[in-house]
């Protein structure tokens, strides 16, 4: 691999050059006069971005002298277009990075560590530093975070009396309930490619996808309380019909756009997409509601905690001006404006407290699903594997599709799943 | 075509242009020009260089942008070769490693090679054939009805795959496509629907027509042209002696433009071996349904999603080698021997 390292004194010479050139030319004002620096952002977070990072960009030259590149980039396609970059060298100079990667490219070497800039991580939510950690270093710095609860139609209730269950089984009566009432609509769809709407039913029933003892991982999809939390999941669809056959390969956009276009009653859907829904769908305004992911029996199913960190790779020409980048994103005034547009919740913990205090009834729910019953997916770097193999997905279309019964599915999975996380160990 | 080479020599504009004969060549220099003479390399060596003097920046060309990523591909397909390796630049030999754990592997043989040779074999029968029939309608048809169809047949073949993929999948969308609706409507599935993108056979028919759609103009028109240049006194004199319409297609058409035939499917096959966005973008294609990969989309998933980037590299070298084999086998049974020289 000498061209990968080859190239790097290579562009750097041509930076240095065209630095000397906007030297030579320009001359004086802040230190980060005359660079560029690229920065990718997950596409369809905030309902109006661009002009939240250009507003952001404005004042970032104005501060540093320095040009701000935002790049828009689908989640679906991120993890690709992130290996693929790391690969060809092509990475941006700062990044948004699913909280469940950063520990992957940090293993892999491809992004910077920030402990120094950062110090103490005191002022963060626990749960997304410990996700930005990788052998002691921080590599990823908390911005915002979400949760999955179940969204409903608040006039679809009202009309047939029901309520926001409370337990599997009410959940499971409910949606019989409006799938028999409602010819046009899907009461509460399955999807079979998308795996955070399925972990509740896992987690709920006191089950894990792995957990590790002595440096070996094990897999408890194939444990009996695994298999009949997701036997209950898949039922839904198979037995009781409230799902619909196009589900079984839908992935969470599916869900989505299913939901605003109004075939589709309840959804377990982030609670960053209630903005989103009523961007697309105006009419739905006042008819949607939320309710955290009930347990078998009561109190509440864990859903995954997710979110985001900013990260600065290390290919970046200018750490220091990357790391005031992202000081200046996470800043208290942007990280308020951020939360209000996309209702993600931030994360630093000062700025997380009107949320749980909040009484919308779009927030609430997601805020108390948050601080009870958040859950992170086990912390190795060799998850973003299992993930990218899709063995999680797999798994739920076998079954979906009748091809395996959720013995067979979980068996398989919780092999691929002990497989991959003790490769090379 | 005026030889560069000539012209400047002669030096003279308007001189007349002859190709260098092997005698012939430095003369107009010597007689037209005064000016200091340089020493020239002898006449047969020139004659030996300029061929590929003049190929040079092709094949320069071909080199960066076809040998050294094919090399490349090679090299890291004998390599266990993941995202650090990537970021550290550190490479790991392990041999034929990877070739051994890809042939040993039950999903090579039971569900990725059957789902890529089963496909392309349908899908270049249905391109080919169908792109003949479209092209022997056009043959009949008058002037400007054939521009009207040949337009619409050309609208086809200008949709992106991308695009092509995302319209398939609406058409046939599980809970709501026309299609469903129609086969409801005529009661063939019941108020359940049916997930075909679930079916390995289901699903790549979806993908076959989509791949026939967007193939079958390429042929079209290739057909066409070769049909033109078929002498209209064959298909008279055939006539004559009282054959029909399928004795003149076998046994005047077909030989006459048979070269045609086999560049189009030599070409048909190519693409439709290595298809990979048709299958990944459709529902499940990426991953999330194991029993619908093909190589194509099988060595994307291996090398970028499971950053084995190794054992991708060598799904895709053997795909290489199979496309390889094929294309020379069907040089061989197509051509005669005359015709490969």
């Amino acid at each position: 691999m000498a061209r990968t390292c080859a190239r790097r004194p290579r562009a750097a010479a041509a930076a240095a050059a065209l630095a000397l050139l906007a030297a030579a030319c320009g001359g004086g004002g802040g230190d980060g006069e005359g660079q560029t620096l690229d920065v990718w952002i997950m596409e369809g977070t905030h309902p109006d971005a661009t002009a939240y990072f250009d507003d952001i960009g404005e004042r970032f030259r104005e501060q540093t002298g320095a040009e701000v590149d935002v790049e828009f980039v689908p989640w679906a396609d991120a993890h690709d277009k992130f290996t693929t970059a790391i690969a060809g060298n092509t990475m941006p100079d700062v990044a948004e990075v699913g909280t469940t990667w950063t520990t992957e490219f940090a293993g892999a070497g491809a992004l910077a560590d920030l402990s120094d800039h950062v110090g103490s991580t005191d002022a963060y939510v626990p749960g997304l530093t410990e996700a930005g950690t990788f052998d002691g270093g921080l590599y990823g710095v908390p911005w915002y975070a979400g949760v999955r609860a179940v969204i409903y139609r608040t006039d679809v209730f009202e009309d047939l009396g029901l309520e926001e269950p409370t337990t599997w089984e009410e959940l499971r009566e409910t949606a019989i309930t409006v799938s028999e009432e409602r010819d046009g609509m899907t009461a509460f769809p399955v999807p079979g490619d998308a795996v955070y709407q399925a972990l509740p039913f896992v987690w709920g029933n006191g089950a894990d996808i792995a957990s590790s003892s002595d440096g070996r991982w094990s897999s408890g999809l194939d444990s009996a309380q695994a298999r009949e939390g997701l036997s209950f999941y898949t039922g839904l669809a198979l037995e009781d019909g409230v799902s619909s056959t196009g589900a079984g390969t839908w992935k969470e956009t599916d869900l989505q756009d299913n939901f605003i276009s109004g075939d589709v009653a309840m959804m377990i859907g982030g609670s960053w997409t209630p903005a989103a829904i009523l961007e697309a769908n105006p009419d739905l305004e006042g008819d949607i509601g939320a309710f955290p992911i009930p347990g078998p029996d009561g109190g509440y199913s864990p859903s995954f905690l997710g979110g985001s960190h900013l990260s600065v790779f290390n290919a970046a020409e200018d750490p220091d001006l990357a790391w005031s980048y992202v000081e200046t994103v996470t800043n208290d005034d942007n990280a308020r404006r951020w939360s209000e547009a996309t209702t993600y919740f931030p994360g630093k913990r000062k700025q997380l407290e009107p949320y749980t205090a909040s009484d919308d009834p779009l927030v609430r729910p997601f805020a108390e699903q948050m601080s009870e019953a958040g859950r992170g997916l086990p912390a190795t770097e060799n998850f973003g594997k299992v993930q990218g193999d899709m063995v999680l997905e797999a798994m739920l279309q076998d079954i979906l599709n009748e091809e395996a019964t959720v013995g067979e599915a979980t068996a398989r999975a919780a092999e691929e799943v002990e497989g991959i996380l003790n490769e090379g160990s | 075509m005026a030889d560069p080479l000539t012209t400047r020599q002669a030096g003279v504009p308007g001189a007349p242009v002859r190709a260098p004969g092997p005698r012939r060549s430095g003369a107009p220099a010597a007689a037209g020009r005064s000016g200091p003479r340089r020493p020239r390399l002898s006449a047969r060596t020139r004659r030996r260089w300029l061929p590929w003097t003049l190929l040079a920046p092709a094949l320069a060309v071909i080199a960066v942008l076809l040998l050294l990523p094919l090399g490349r591909v090679v090299w890291l397909s004998v390599q266990d070769y993941g995202l650090d390796n990537v970021v550290s630049g550190r490479s790991d030999y392990i041999g034929l490693d990877n070739y051994a754990r890809l042939l040993t592997d039950r999903y090579l043989w039971t569900v990725a090679l059957p789902n890529t040779a089963v496909f392309a074999l349908v899908a270049v029968v249905g391109t080919v054939v169908f792109g003949t029939l479209v092209a022997l309608l056009l043959n009949t048809l008058s002037r400007i009805a054939r521009t009207a169809v040949l337009g619409c047949v050309l609208i086809a073949w200008a949709m992106p795959a991308v695009s092509g993929t995302y319209v398939w999948i609406w058409i046939f969308d599980v809970d709501d496509g026309p299609v469903r609706r129609l086969l409801q409507a005529v009661g063939i599935v019941g108020p359940e629907g049916y997930n075909w993108f679930a079916e390995r056979v289901t699903f790549y028919a979806v993908a076959a027509l989509n791949v026939i759609h967007h193939g079958f103009p390429f042929v079209a028109v290739t057909v066409l042209a070769g049909l033109l240049t078929i002498p209209r006194e064959l298909h008279e004199a055939a006539l004559l002696d009282g054959a029909g319409a399928w004795q003149r297609f076998r046994n005047v058409t077909v030989p006459t433009i048979r070269p045609v035939f086999a560049v189009v499917t030599i070409l048909s096959t190519i693409w439709d071996f290595k298809v990979f966005a048709q299958v990944y973008l459709m529902p499940g294609g990426s991953g999330g349904n194991r029993d619908v990969l093909n190589l194509g989309v099988w060595s994307y998933v291996r090398s970028f999603a499971n950053q084995s980037y190794g054992l991708g590299s060598a799904i895709a070298v053997l795909l290489t080698l199979m496309l390889l084999a094929i294309t020379v086998g069907y040089l061989r049974t197509i051509f005669r021997d005359e015709e490969l020289r």
